[in-house]
């Protein structure tokens, strides 16, 4: 693991995007910059919680063909890639739920996923996803939000989920987000069953990593990253894009870190 | 009512973390509302003074002579402010959030009834309204964005995914996320987390319950009701009274588009190609393909041109209480053209697919019973849809002649005759 008073970057990308052969070396240039866990996301047509980036970005993906047996063979090959890192799965309910929560989970398992995160499967509402997780040692991981009503918040955090995912403030992913002491509160109150805290949305730089340090176990960043992405793809030189891509995701990772 | 949100295993509270608590707050407003009998006494008075409430139930004698079969009879919805069933929910859902000291409204809507509801609504409640609409429903649905602009509302063109209904529902949720302190999102239909499909209901179930009058008052034998379904909410407020009863047979008319194929119609009932799902926030029958991703839909109207349908309704259509059928672009244009001719109304688009149900049907039941229609919305909004096909010549040449007309900044008064005018002129 990283040294101590550096933070863990959690950085999310879309399986997929801008196409497989270029996100797989962004999951490489991720790794290569610091990041300590991957979130991938299986592209849904229906991203109610994404913001104009991600949406775009799914959009896209799933105008070019993508399946979730292609996501899973991605998240195959990352791991093969990067044994050491975790690969945290997100998608939404949809996905999961079409071919059967227990054998997407099974699935999961099977090309190395460590968690998943299902927004719109929340811990009282899973429909048997906690329990397939738990058969499967995979970690559920439920997501935080600071609208939470306190005994709501309370029962999340005293539930000994492994991770929780907590949003820094409310809305969807993209938009930048003002850290106060209000947000560091929050973060505290949902560290407070033991659960090793995963904060994000709207993450973009490292003086926000660094105010988040000590209130997190990781960061997460995601739009960052696609913006990065579609601002250096360009589909008439594939083989260009993907050295910028990589080259720009890179450093972006090593500027959140703060290293 | 639900049972805590859910209507057998579909409904439910399906929603990141962060919409949990503005629900639960609207959940517990709502059912205060029920039963306050201020809000109550405000909204019968609404009901009556703005919408126009009653509507009538209207005796469709010529069509019942054309049908030769039981007595048609048509529920006049279209005849409420604004042109259609969806005031009913959007003025109930803004006085609902007023009361919360909710301080804007935000809407979603398809074939831009709901939008153009919510907007008088909030024109007559004073509250700032914005409605999320796909670009494509923009296109086809152009005269209710005129009059939405025209009530205050700002319309916001949603340009992701299939820039239809879904993506507007998508849009609106995503609004509400950040906002729900301040706004409220007036959901057009019955679905949606709970408690939208109770609320949906509730303030629906006043067309139900004045077809039970008006139909008791003339000693009506009703054999059955006949209701479009696209989300479900002027369905469900239709059948409400009857559905613990045994009687009436309650069905349902789904778009069956231009075929049965796959994208071809928004079927979720009646035909085998939709599977329960998790979509928009509640379980349900969505069109989806094998992976789950929401299917693209089809039909000439754009308010039954969704993918799922609300829980309660699939909840009773699996049940068998109330029956579907498909009906395509085509016969839902026959029932408007003979509805239109025979009695001098004109049906929405949507409405016209329940019409198509009683014309299958009239004649399987006897003339001394009755079939009744909700017809849900009046056809005006739909010229741009039913030109292009009834008069597909004359439109095209009014359309480029008005636009040569703008061009040219000549006033009415001055410009050239339409060609097709013209012509008709010597006939005469
Ligand atoms: C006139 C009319 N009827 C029916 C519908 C379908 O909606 P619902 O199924 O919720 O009644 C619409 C939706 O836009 C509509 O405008």
């Amino acid at each position: 693991m990283s040294n101590q008073n550096q933070v863990q970057l959690m950085a999310h990308l879309v399986a997929g995007y801008p196409n497989l052969a270029i996100s797989l070396s962004v999951a490489d240039a991720l790794v290569q910059g610091g990041a300590s866990f991957l979130e991938i996301q299986l592209a849904f047509s229906d991203p109610s919680a994404d913001g104009p980036a991600i949406q775009t970005a799914c959009a896209s993906t799933l105008a070019k063909g993508f399946t979730t047996k292609k996501g899973f063979e991605f998240i195959a090959e990352v791991n093969q890639r990067h044994p050491n890192i975790p690969l945290f799965l997100m998608t939404y309910a949809s996905l999961a739920y079409a071919p059967g929560i227990e054998s997407f989970i099974k699935k999961a398992k099977e090309v190395g996923v460590k968690g998943v995160i299902i927004p719109d499967l929340p811990f009282d509402q899973d429909e048997g996803l906690i329990a397939a997780c738990q058969k499967n040692g995979i970690a559920y991981i439920p997501v935080a939000a600071p609208s939470m009503t306190p005994e709501r918040l309370h029962k999340m955090t005293q539930a000994k989920f492994t991770y929780i995912y907590a949003a820094l403030r409310a809305g969807i992913t993209g938009s930048k987000t003002t850290i106060d002491d209000q947000t560091l509160r929050f973060l505290d109150a949902v560290a407070s069953g033991g659960a090793k805290v995963l904060g994000g949305f709207g993450v973009r730089t490292g003086e926000q990593t660094k105010s988040l340090s000590n209130h997190v176990y990781a960061v997460v960043a995601g739009s960052v990253f696609i913006n990065e992405i579609t601002a250096h793809y360009n589909p008439q030189n594939e083989v260009e894009s993907k050295i910028k891509i990589a080259s720009a995701i890179e450093a972006k990772a090593k500027e959140i870190i703060g290293g | 009512m639900s049972d805590n949100g859910f209507f057998g295993s579909f409904g439910g509270k399906y929603v990141a973390e962060v919409l949990r608590r503005p629900l639960d707050e609207l959940e517990d407003a709502f059912n205060r509302a029920t039963i306050d009998a201020a809000f109550l006494e405000e909204l019968r008075l609404l009901q009556r003074d703005f919408i126009g409430r009653p509507t009538p139930l209207y005796f469709a004698e010529n069509a019942t002579k054309a049908l030769g079969g039981a007595q048609i009879f048509i529920k006049m919805e279209g005849l409420a402010h604004t042109g259609a069933h969806k005031i009913n929910n959007a003025l109930g859902q803004a006085l609902l959030a007023k009361t919360m000291g909710k301080t804007r409204i935000i809407a979603e809507t398809g074939a831009g009834q709901h939008g153009l509801a919510t907007a008088a609504a909030c024109a007559k409640l004073g509250m700032p309204c914005e409605v999320f609409m796909g670009e494509v429903d923009i296109r086809r649905q152009q005269p209710n964005v005129a009059a939405m602009e025209m009530y205050g509302a700002k319309v916001i063109a949603v340009k992701s995914g299939s820039k239809t209904l879904k993506d507007a529902i998508n849009e609106a949720m995503r609004d509400w996320a950040a906002q729900f302190d301040t706004t409220h999102y007036v959901i057009g239909s019955a679905l949606g987390p709970a408690p939208f499909p109770d609320m949906v209901r509730f303030f629906q179930s006043v067309i139900g319950k004045e077809v039970q009058e008006q139909s008791k008052e003339r000693k009506l034998d009703v054999a059955a009701l006949c209701a479009c379904v696209g989300g479900g909410s002027n369905a469900i407020g239709f059948f409400s009274p009857f559905i613990e009863k045994k009687e009436p047979r309650l069905i349902g008319a789904e778009a069956g588009g231009i075929g049965p194929g796959p994208n071809e119609n928004a079927v979720r009932m009646s035909g085998s190609a939709a599977k329960d799902g998790i979509v928009h926030g509640y379980k349900s029958r969505f069109l989806l393909d094998e992976d789950g991703q929401v299917a693209e839909t089809r039909s000439i109207s754009a308010g039954l041109d969704y993918p799922g349908i609300g829980p309660q309704l699939a909840s009773l259509g699996l049940s068998g209480r109330i029956e579907f059928r498909a009906i395509t672009d085509e016969k839902a244009l026959e029932a408007l053209q003979f509805f239109a001719r025979q009695e001098g109304i004109l049906f929405a688009m949507e409405s016209a697919h329940a019409g198509a149900v009683a014309m299958q049907m009239a004649k399987e039941i006897p003339a001394n019973k009755a079939i009744i229609i909700n017809m849900s919305g009046r056809g005006d909004k739909d010229i741009f849809i039913t030109s292009p096909v009834f008069r597909p010549v004359e439109w095209e040449l009014f359309l480029q002649s008005e636009l040569d007309r703008l061009h040219q900044g000549v006033d009415i008064h001055y410009a050239k005759a339409l060609p097709s005018a013209q012509k008709n002129e010597g006939n005469r």
